[in-house]
């Protein structure tokens, strides 16, 4: 560890961020005027501003204080903050490069150097990125390490193995196998041991020597977090509801990629507070909620906006979708007694390793519990294990339920798969056949 | 029960130049149903095979059924690839030559989820069965897994069909081992021009393990013609790699501008087959264990991307190739990530590459004839160079 590196780590940390904040504060000066269908906005979303900004400026300083690791979402990264490395989430970078409708140009680096235009769009992303050095957050660091989980699809597998080659460095995968009825003891055996196996190759990758009591007491710290995340979820039940799914697909970050740090713990914490409040006095959302609506499958970043508005224009209002709770559904099975084993059956269990049976329950479930009306499912080409299976999902919860329904066919983060007039038509359509059932 | 005998039936396809019959897919499982046997379909790619014919129950591969995709767009994507749709518009029609169930090995994404979406949503009058491959680099905990995972599997076929004879499960690895070594022999043969046999005609025999019983099988293999001197090298040497042999026609076009296909990189192919002569086999389970832990490195498998590398590398030195052809299945994600780096590493060494990307049409297109032909001309000039 240089001390060079860590006097310039601390000074940015303790000086050079909150001057980062302030001159964003001065650069938001004029905000954007909040069309008339919304309901106030949430106070926390500065603060969630805040803690990205601040997150992705300081991950530059980090080479030579502190071990760079790549994770994905689905990684049981609490394992890596007991070596304190400094977490790095491509797929949430490849959301954030989507989100700001700059998709398409790192994609395309991604295949002018070879990688097919049918590959994911976070891996193309991603992979853009890692060969060109561009990036909206600035600058960020080259990975010490990899790891990652096919817990969420194999394909983060074959894209790390690539980054993998590409810097030569290490590589951690977590081999979870793909739930078809129930996790076998063979299933959670072969996860706990891997998990532990994972100790000696990150004690010398990262410097530092693992202790279980901190190792505990981050895994407390994830606990907790995730269950004030469902809770957050949880409070949505509400009517109206105090916050969009849209708005919870940007308040997600933190339990995704600052899992386990108290700066998330205390982030849920604050928007707890500030969803409690607005639950307690009536503040919804959309500023007249007619409709309650569910959302399945990862966002379509670039587009976000444009559906919040969408749907707020017509009093509609998401007030769940699987995507987000998939950081709060297997929390309840971690137990710090049993942190291997525990971990096993959390990470193992995830919406997207787990069967369609499993998916459809949950489905039903949530449609019930939150008073959902109608269901938007996002068909994306990007990612396989979530949308292989959703032709049937929605035919079966549509006769079941009597469910009105739409599937848009999109992409997650490449914007040139976004067809304007073909989604505009199946969305007024939707809205239509809504509107008819719910007064018919 | 499971015939180990020669099966009769009628063999409407010849390779002439080999005098082997290779019995007609359809026709074959047709009489093989009908005489009652237990015939289980299995999808791609890797699956305890022996295992199945310890319960007396054959295994017969879902690859690329023929036909028109109709009824499985209704459930599946258009950027789903062709295998998984041809895969789920075979299983639509509840073919009454499959009559046991169906086997989703755990291979990928898309075919990990059909399992289920066939399972739970679908629904399919017979047993559906699964079958996780673990994934990532290997070690002794794997290996472990892995048997646990057999041991499994074992059970689950237990509860059906009745206790498991171990003598039966020996001597189907057996039989399996008799048939990995001829498959190597003439893989080898291959390489080194020591079988006078065609590449439409070879990927014919190579894929016909994927329906005949293993007894017929193996009758097969015993009658290929390895020759003591080698045959005459083809004009050019190329090797493949992808999921699948290249279609029918573009086999026919490569034989007729006298390109032979030298090795292979197939998960059809020689990635199903040991690296190396692997002992007979004593203890089953062990053996099945250790068997899929040689086999070549897949894609499918997240294995290491050196080592395959050093494993292709080692295949186009053996069968001296001079170009590498990849018969890329549109959307096919494991092999699209390895493919930029293979080519890569390929054409840093200058050896041609022709990537061709395919639907599973049985039509080859005109535009592909012509950089068939052109990239032919680079492997003729580096022959006669």
């Amino acid at each position: 560890m240089s001390i060079r590196a860590e006097l310039k780590y601390k000074i940015m940390k303790d000086y050079g961020a909150p001057a980062l904040m302030v001159l964003q504060d001065f650069k938001r000066r004029k905000p954007r005027p909040i069309p008339e269908a919304f309901g106030p906005p949430l106070e926390s979303n500065k603060r969630l501003k805040e803690i990205l900004s601040r997150h992705y400026f300081l991950s530059r300083y980090t080479p030579g204080v502190k071990k760079v690791a790549w994770v994905t979402s689905g990684a049981p990264v609490e394992l890596l903050r007991a070596f304190d490395f400094y977490t790095i989430y491509p797929e949430n970078h490849s959301a954030l490069v989507g989100a700001k409708k700059q998709g398409a140009d790192y994609c395309g680096i991604a295949e002018g150097s070879g990688f097919s235009q049918d590959l994911c769009s976070y891996a193309r992303i991603d992979l853009g990125h890692m060969l060109s050095g561009k990036t909206p957050a600035g600058k960020l660091p080259k990975p010490d390490l990899l790891f990652c989980s096919n817990n969420i699809c194999q394909t983060v597998l074959y894209w790390y193995k690539a980054i993998a080659h590409e810097l030569n460095i290490p590589l951690i995968h977590f081999d979870a196998p793909f739930v078809t009825t129930e996790q076998t003891e063979a299933d959670i055996n072969y996860m706990a041991q891997q998990l532990q196996d994972m100790i000696p190759i990150l004690e010398r990758v990262s410097g530092r020597i693992f202790y279980l009591n901190i190792f505990e007491d981050i895994l407390k710290r994830s606990m907790e977090t995730s269950k004030t995340w469902g809770a957050i979820l949880d409070a949505m039940k509400a009517q109206p509801a105090p916050m969009t799914i849209f708005d919870a697909f940007g308040h997600l970050a933190p339990i995704v990629s600052l899992r386990g740090l108290p700066v998330a713990q205390d982030y849920y914490h604050f928007l707890m507070d500030e969803i409690d409040t607005r639950v307690t006095q009536g503040i919804g959302a959309i500023s007249d909620e007619r409709y309650r609506l569910i959302w399945d499958n990862i966002a379509i970043w670039y587009k976000v906006r444009f559906l919040a508005t969408f749907f707020a224009e017509r009093k509609m209002n998401f007030v769940t979708a699987t995507y987000t709770n998939a950081w709060a559904e297997t929390t309840g099975y971690l137990d710090v007694k049993n942190p291997w084993t525990s971990m096993a059956k959390t990470y193992g269990q995830i919406i997207l390793n787990n069967n369609l049976k499993h998916r459809l329950d949950l489905m039903k479930k949530m449609i019930k519990t939150y008073s959902v009306d109608g269901m938007v499912m996002h068909s994306t080409r990007s990612c396989k294990p979530y949308s292989v299976g959703q032709f049937d999902l929605r035919k079966t919860i549509t006769a079941d339920l009597d469910l009105p329904a739409v599937i848009l066919d999109a992409d997650i983060a490449d914007e040139r798969v976004w067809s304007e007039q073909q989604i505009h038509t199946r969305l007024e359509a939707f809205c239509e056949t809504l509107e008819g059932s719910k007064h018919g | 029960m499971l015939r180990f005998s020669k099966h009769e039936t009628t063999f409407n396809e010849i390779t002439k130049n080999m005098n082997i019959s290779i019995p007609d897919r359809s026709e074959y499982l047709k009489t093989l149903a009908q005489s009652g046997q237990k015939i289980m379909g299995v999808l791609p790619a890797l699956y305890p095979r022996e295992l199945l014919w310890a319960f007396d129950i054959h295994a017969t591969e879902i690859w690329d059924p023929p036909g028109e995709i109709l009824h499985a767009n209704a459930h599946l994507q258009t950027t789903i690839c062709p295998i998984v749709k041809k895969s789920l518009e075979f299983i639509l029609k509840e073919p009454d030559i499959i009559n046991a169930g169906y086997l989703f090995p755990h291979t990928c994404d898309s075919l990990q989820n059909l399992g289920t979406q066939v399972k739970d949503l679908i629904g399919v009058s017979l047993p559906v069965y699964t079958f996780y491959n673990p994934k990532g680099s290997f070690n002794k905990m794997t290996t472990k897994y892995y048997r646990d995972i057999l041991q499994n599997y074992q059970l689950t076929l237990e509860t059906i069909y009745g206790p498991l004879n171990p003598e039966k499960l020996l001597a189907a690895c057996v039989l399996s081992h008799k048939i990995d070594s001829y498959l190597l022999a003439i893989q080898q043969a291959r390489m080194t021009d020591h079988l006078a046999m065609n590449n439409l005609d070879y990927f014919k025999l190579m894929r016909a393990q994927e329906y005949l019983l293993p007894s017929d099988y193996l009758s097969l293999l015993e009658q290929v013609d390895i020759l003591d001197q080698p045959s005459e090298s083809p004009r050019a040497r190329l090797m493949v790699s992808g999921i699948l042999p290249p279609t029918s026609e573009i086999l026919r076009f490569l034989d007729e501008l006298g390109v032979g296909i030298v090795a292979d990189d197939l998960l059809a192919g020689s990635r199903r087959i040991p690296k190396f002569p692997m002992d007979t086999p004593v203890s089953p389970l062990d053996y099945l264990t250790d068997r899929f832990f040689v086999l070549p490195p897949c894609s499918t498998r997240g294995g290491d991307l050196d080592e395959r590398l050093h494993h292709l590398s080692k295949l186009m030195d053996a069968s001296q190739a001079q170009g590498m052809l990849f018969d890329m299945i549109k959307f096919c994600e494991p092999e699209l990530f390895d493919h930029r780096l293979l080519v890569k590493t390929l054409r840093e060494k200058n050896i041609p590459v022709l990537t061709l990307e395919t639907e599973l049409d049985s039509h080859i297109s005109g535009q592909d004839k012509t950089r068939i032909e052109a990239f032919t001309e680079i492997l003729f000039e580096m022959a006669s160079a």
